[in-house]
């Protein structure tokens, strides 16, 4: 068939210029509702995704510079298998000289108590400053501005002031801090006052951490850290003739058992392990947006496909080819992604910043302190929009842009298919979700892959895609009841409304699919949330039993390296109402290149009077009763799950008398780590490792005191320079119930975001409907319908949308749910979830759900009843 | 361990005008022994930052010093050195210079930290090589404190040590010295030889006007000296003659000092000669000069200022630091029929050190020329220059 002349003569360089101009931009300048909500869906996807990368980035990031910027011209590092190594082990380190020059190193953090009232962290590097010159390059501020090097007198106030703490000048500026200025630090259990004895200029080490880096000697640091007879690590710097790798292998093959080196940035991979699986459910989370952006994408395309068939056939009879036509709506696509994309870089940018401080103080109470500050978007976040973002709209158009190219000329023409008189399920609605359902089944009996639960989200998104297609089916059985249930028992316009819906299932299926699966992952998480609460609140009641808890002011984390004072301990147990005191210590440890926390506590207390539960064996309390005094170890289930660890295998530890195994007595289960945690009952932890200060204490008082007046009585005896929390058993468990809450509050975002996403997909598929459907509602305005009962009838239909996808959800949702808790936590955090269905929140977020799908219908309605009364149809 | 012997006070013997007299000088290390160099930039520093407040003991008339004894280390004075160099040929007659010292530099009495990073004394350790045969000179440092045991000087039995490098004395009473930085560096065993020679007023050298301005010091001037010294990646086994100088107080230079010239000379025929000169910022000699002749036979003869001349002859200009030293004297002994001249054996003998930034000297070794009476006489030894790069000794010192 050739085409007509008049095609050909079109302007001839761009034919499809031109026909993307008048066939696609007119059309979407028409619909400027539409357009811009698709383009709003898809930024909002982008803008999550790049807002939860970035934010992730930042803390990683930020903690890696860090190291960097800390760790200066160190080559290699050597670490004990204690916390730290005893001082005197550098004597026997001696032959290092051979390979270049060591420093011993002290890190440790302190609050800042600034005049103002601020407060900041500081990070403390103590550092033997006679030798550490040539490791990292400091330069103190001198006056107007000018710099130098620290001299001889500079370096021997520091030496002989046992007070003595420089500080970065950015954090003298911000706080108004001027040289010899004092200085009060919260360290550990106590508040101390230093003097500030020089700034550091905005070079080497001072530029990390956004100015919160403090340098001191090693002898004031070892002091006011609490750290006597101790050092941290040492720091190696190379001789230029020796190769890291070489030096690595040799010194490795020469250090004693419980001595390790490493790269510095080793410590950076940890923390990058550590918060990998909490970062890729994050990661995980956004992609819910963006997936529900792509549906809107499709949804757009696929309702201009079927609104337009007729224009299509057209062009296809006047010599349009079927690439042609399929090019046009994936251009179509690309257009909206693409500005989509442009409009979610800027976007992100913006939620980043909220993605950060809602993460961050989660990262600071669960993980680690971070100073994240967040990354500016870089090249790499605009490619991975782009490239991510287009191509998934494309792919996602690429389906209704295919079926408009299959459009017969004739058929359309002719005018056959404006009407859906009856809806018949194609095979793919019939056999997809029982087939995807079985792969879900499938993926979600598979394991992790090192850690990560790729089989368990690929299980989610079979899940999504069955209930996806589900809809037009599930819609058709809705039709009907609807019908019936409306006929009897609603006035015209829910029957008019219900009718509409049943009569155009494909132009709505795909919307109300998007809004089921955000509502779907919304329950999905609401449920797993929910359970695990209501798991962790058991395991509060069961598991904190003391009476008062006690710990340092500045311990923010379980990794927390602050310690409580032997003065303070002393006072405690002092006191008169006191009947048992069981003090916890705790260090990070490297298990096989990831940290875990390796504890001690006093089992035999534990056993009477903590209320531990056991996950294994069945009679843990009599397996740990037996384990005292042995070289066994308790670990956590995070542990267990993590290590492949059950009862009887053994743990090998590096302790400072070399690698020894520890049988596993039993497992317990634990929330408060998903690192894993290895307890040894306190007599064999002091054999290995030696007396280690507690890092928090369990109060038992005697019976029938009020623990509340004892506490104040605890207070009152301190020391005035004390700085504790001492927390009666209510508010503890209130507390930790506040910090589970505080950890979610970014999935919810997360969440209403990707809902937000699915409304608007609603609305603008109103919007078209209405178009679609201008001369049926002036026929109706003029066989007498009011604009008030039109604009009802769309609201109800609107809501009658939502009550669907809602109640797809919540189904969908519980299934999820179950994948949630039983594959993807289990997998990324090593933590059993009873499963409680949170029946409050479901009913509550069901209401909402159809009420704001009620308002979405408020604009479209408000066009409907704007149609003026017509006879043509 | 610090030691009281009876009628003996611990700490400085001064009323409350000496003090501030003390504090308003600011006063400088040292005015009996320019050697100190490092020591000498740091402690002043130290005076300014935390002041007069330590109870350091004061060289005095009455003590006595005996050996091995007082090898070891004096840690209730603030400053003590160790120092040794050295001729030395290998059996081709290749000939090297050597030079080790051991610095302490009191800091603080009783630090109130209790970590034993907490700085007592500072230690500092010069090694320096001189390569004649090739011209090329090689030198390094090393600054630590005690800490956990990296550096220090043991009160009990004579040992001093920084990092690896260390001297003391074996179970055979010889003195044991090694050091080694990257490719260079020493492994001797030194005989004791002659009688420890004390200077000054037995073993007292009184140093400035005020009485207690003094130190303890004594040499071991001429020591059989054996073993390797390993420069360039090679070894060489080597055997000559070593002095070594050791010296305790508690008391400082002058600021009108702008810098010293040091002698330890071993002649033929058995006469062993130490004279120094500190050079006043008026261009003059300095009345403190002085110096102690050890004649064959073993008699002492002090030497005042007016026994000894010195007279610069030939200088070379260091292309490292641009400093023009006087690389031949002149030394006469009129009285003691010594006329001598000591060239270096080397022009480029100079330390640039790290802590002592434009604190530069030139240490090394010499060849000794001249005559006894109407005989020739020649020798070897050691020279020590300093505040000749540039900068008065008193400005540094501030």
């Amino acid at each position: 068939m050739s085409p007509p002349p008049a095609l050909r003569r079109s302007p001839q360089p761009k034919p499809l210029m031109f026909l993307f101009r008048t066939f696609i931009l007119r059309r979407l300048r028409e619909e400027k509702v539409r357009s811009l909500a698709t383009v709003l869906g898809v930024a909002l996807g982008i803008a999550v995704v790049l807002a939860v990368q970035m934010a992730n980035q930042s803390s990683v990031r930020s903690f890696e510079t860090a190291l960097e910027m800390v760790a200066g011209k160190t080559s290699l590092e050597i670490v004990g298998a204690g916390p730290g190594l005893r001082e005197e082990r550098l004597l026997e380190l001696d032959w290092l000289e051979q390979f270049g020059q060591i420093s011993p190193i002290i890190e440790g953090e302190a609050r800042a108590q600034f005049p103002s009232g601020d407060r900041e962290w500081l990070r403390i590097l103590g550092v033997d400053i006679l030798r550490d010159e040539s490791f990292r390059d400091y330069r103190l501020v001198r006056f107007a501005g000018q710099s130098q090097s620290p001299g001889p007198r500079e370096f021997l106030q520091l030496l002989s002031d046992p007070n003595a703490i420089l500080l970065t000048q950015k954090l003298a500026r911000r706080h108004g801090l001027d040289p010899d200025s004092s200085l009060d630090l919260d360290v550990g259990d106590r508040r101390e006052t230093l003097t500030v004895r020089g700034l550091l200029l905005d070079k080497g080490p001072a530029r990390a951490l956004n100015g919160t880096f403090a340098l001191m000697d090693i002898a004031a640091a070892q002091w006011l850290l609490g750290r006597l007879g101790r050092i941290d690590r040492v720091d190696l710097r190379l001789n230029p003739e020796f190769s890291i790798d070489q030096a690595e292998a040799a010194i490795a093959a020469r250090l004693p058992a419980d001595l390790t080196v490493q790269r510095p940035s080793r410590r950076g991979r940890q923390v990058e392990k550590m918060l990998e699986a909490f970062h890729f459910n994050l990661t995980a989370l956004s992609h819910i947006a963006l997936l529900v952006g792509l549906f809107l994408i499709y949804n757009t395309v696929s309702l201009s496909v079927i609104t337009r068939r007729r224009e299509v056939g057209i062009l296809r009879a006047v010599g349009g080819s079927r690439r042609q036509v399929a090019g046009l709506f994936l251009a179509e696509a690309g257009l909206l992604a693409t500005l989509g994309c442009a409009l979610g870089i800027l976007l992100g940018g913006g939620l980043a910043r909220g993605a950060l401080s809602l993460t961050s103080s989660t990262l600071d109470r669960l993980y680690i302190r971070s100073a994240a500050e967040p990354v500016p978007v870089g090249v790499e976040h605009l490619v991975l929009a782009f490239a991510v973002g287009i191509p998934l709209a494309l792919l996602a158009a690429l389906v209704p842009a295919l079926e408009a190219s299959r459009v017969a000329p004739t058929e359309a023409v002719r005018g056959f298919d404006r009407l859906e008189s009856r809806y018949r399920l194609s095979w793919r609605q019939r056999w997809l979700p029982p087939i995807l359902a079985v792969l879900a089944v499938g993926f979600a009996c598979l394991d992790s892959v090192e850690g990560i639960p790729l089989f368990g989200y690929a299980a989610c998104l079979a899940t999504v895609f069955a209930v996806a297609f589900l809809v037009p089916a599930v819609l058709h059985v809705s039709g009907r009841a609807g019908s019936r249930l409306t006929r009897r028992w609603t006035g015209v316009e829910a029957l008019l409304a219900n009718a509409n819906l049943s009569g155009s299932i494909s132009r709505i299926s795909i919307s109300v699919a998007a809004l089921a699966v955000s509502l779907s992952m919304l329950t999905a998480i609401a449920v797993m949330i929910g359970s695990f609460r209501e798991t962790v609140q058991y395991w509060v009641q069961q598991t904190l039993q003391a009476d008062l808890y006690l710990a340092p002011a500045t311990r923010s984390n379980i990794y927390s390296k602050s310690s409580v004072s032997p003065e303070v301990v002393r006072q405690v147990a002092a006191n008169p109402g006191v009947a048992a005191v069981d003090s916890f210590t705790s260090f990070t440890v490297d298990y096989q290149g990831r940290q875990a926390l390796l504890g001690s506590g006093d089992f035999a207390v534990q056993l009477d009077r903590a209320g531990l539960l056991f996950k294994a064996p069945r009679d843990g309390r009599s397996a740990v009763r037996a384990a005292i005094g042995q070289d066994a170890a308790v670990v956590s289930e995070s542990f267990a799950l993590r290590h492949r660890k059950t009862v009887g295998d053994a743990v090998v530890l590096n302790t400072p008398r070399g690698q020894r195994a520890f049988r596993v007595a039993a497992v317990y289960y634990d929330y408060s780590s998903d690192q894993g945690i290895v307890v040894l009952d306190r007599s064999t932890f002091r054999k290995y490792y030696g007396d280690q200060p507690p890092r928090s204490l369990a109060v038992y008082l005697k019976e029938g005191l009020d623990p509340e007046r004892v506490r104040s009585g605890i207070l009152a005896g301190l020391p005035p320079q004390s700085r504790v929390f001492v927390h009666t058993n209510a508010s503890l468990k209130r507390e930790v119930l506040r910090i589970f809450d505080n950890t979610f509050t970014i999935t919810y975002a997360l969440e209403i975001i990707a809902v937000a996403v699915a409304i608007l997909g609603v609305a603008a598929t109103l919007i078209t409907l209405i178009l679609d459907r201008k001369p049926e509602l002036a026929l109706l305005r003029w066989t007498g319908a009011e604009q008030r009962q039109i604009r009802k009838m769309v609201v109800i239909e609107a809501a009658l949308l939502g009550a669907i996808s809602q109640g797809l959800g919540v189904a969908a949702g519980i299934l999820l749910s179950l994948i949630l808790i039983f594959v993807i936590n289990v997998q990324s955090f090593g933590w059993t979830i009873q499963y409680h269905l949170p029946a409050g929140f479901l009913l509550q977020s069901s209401l909402l759900i159809l009420l704001a799908t009620a308002l979405s219908g408020i604009y479209p309605a408000y066009r409907a009843g704007r149609v003026p009364p017509s006879r043509e149809a | 361990m610090l030691r009281r012997r009876p009628g003996e006070r611990f700490g400085p013997s001064r009323g409350p005008g000496k003090e501030l007299r003390r504090r308003a000088k600011l006063p400088v290390w040292p005015r009996c022994r320019p050697r100190l160099l490092p020591a000498a930039l740091l402690v002043p520093c130290l005076l300014a930052t935390i002041g007069w407040s330590q109870t350091w003991r004061q060289a005095n008339l009455g003590y006595r010093l005996q050996f091995p004894r007082d090898h070891a280390s004096h840690p209730e004075y603030r400053i003590e050195w160790w120092y040794y160099t050295g001729n030395l040929a290998d059996s081709s007659s290749r000939r090297f210079g050597f030079q080790l010292t051991f610095f302490r530099a009191g800091v603080r009495t009783r630090p109130e930290n209790p970590s034993r990073w907490a700085v007592r004394d500072l230690f500092m350790a010069h090694l320096a090589l001189s390569d004649l045969e090739t011209g090329r000179f090689h030198f390094a440092e090393r600054l630590n404190r005690a800490g956990p045991g990296w550096a220090g000087a043991s009160t009990e039995t004579y040992r001093v040590w920084n990092q690896s490098w260390e001297a003391g004395l074996d179970s055979d009473g010889r003195h044991r010295l090694r050091a080694r930085d990257g490719d260079f560096g020493i492994d001797l065993v030194l005989e004791p030889g002659r009688q420890p020679l004390l200077h000054g007023r037995a073993g007292l050298s009184q140093k400035g006007s005020q009485e207690g301005n003094a130190s303890h010091y004594y040499s071991l001037t001429r020591m059989p000296t054996r073993g390797s010294i390993r420069v360039d990646g090679r070894e060489f086994e080597v055997a000559g003659s070593s002095w070594m100088d050791h010296e305790f107080g508690t008391s400082f230079l002058e600021q009108e000092q702008i810098g010293w010239d040091w002698f330890a000379l071993q002649l033929d025929g058995g006469q062993d000669l130490m004279v120094f000169q500190l050079r006043r910022s008026d261009g003059r000699r300095d009345p403190n000069s002085s110096g102690t002749l050890l004649d064959a036979s073993g008699k002492r003869q002090g030497l005042g200022r007016s026994d000894f001349s010195l007279e610069p002859v030939r200088t070379w200009r260091s292309p490292h630091s641009g400093a023009r030293y006087p690389i031949q004297w002149r030394l006469s002994l009129p009285r003691r029929g010594l006329s001598l001249t000591v060239t270096a054996a080397q022009p480029d003998q100079e330390l640039r050190t790290r802590w002592s930034t434009g604190v530069t000297y030139w240490e090394g070794a010499v060849v000794v020329t001249g005559t006894r009476g109407t005989d020739p006489v020649s020798g070897r030894g050691y020279l020590e220059m300093t505040g000749y790069a540039g900068q008065s000794m008193g400005d540094v010192f501030r």
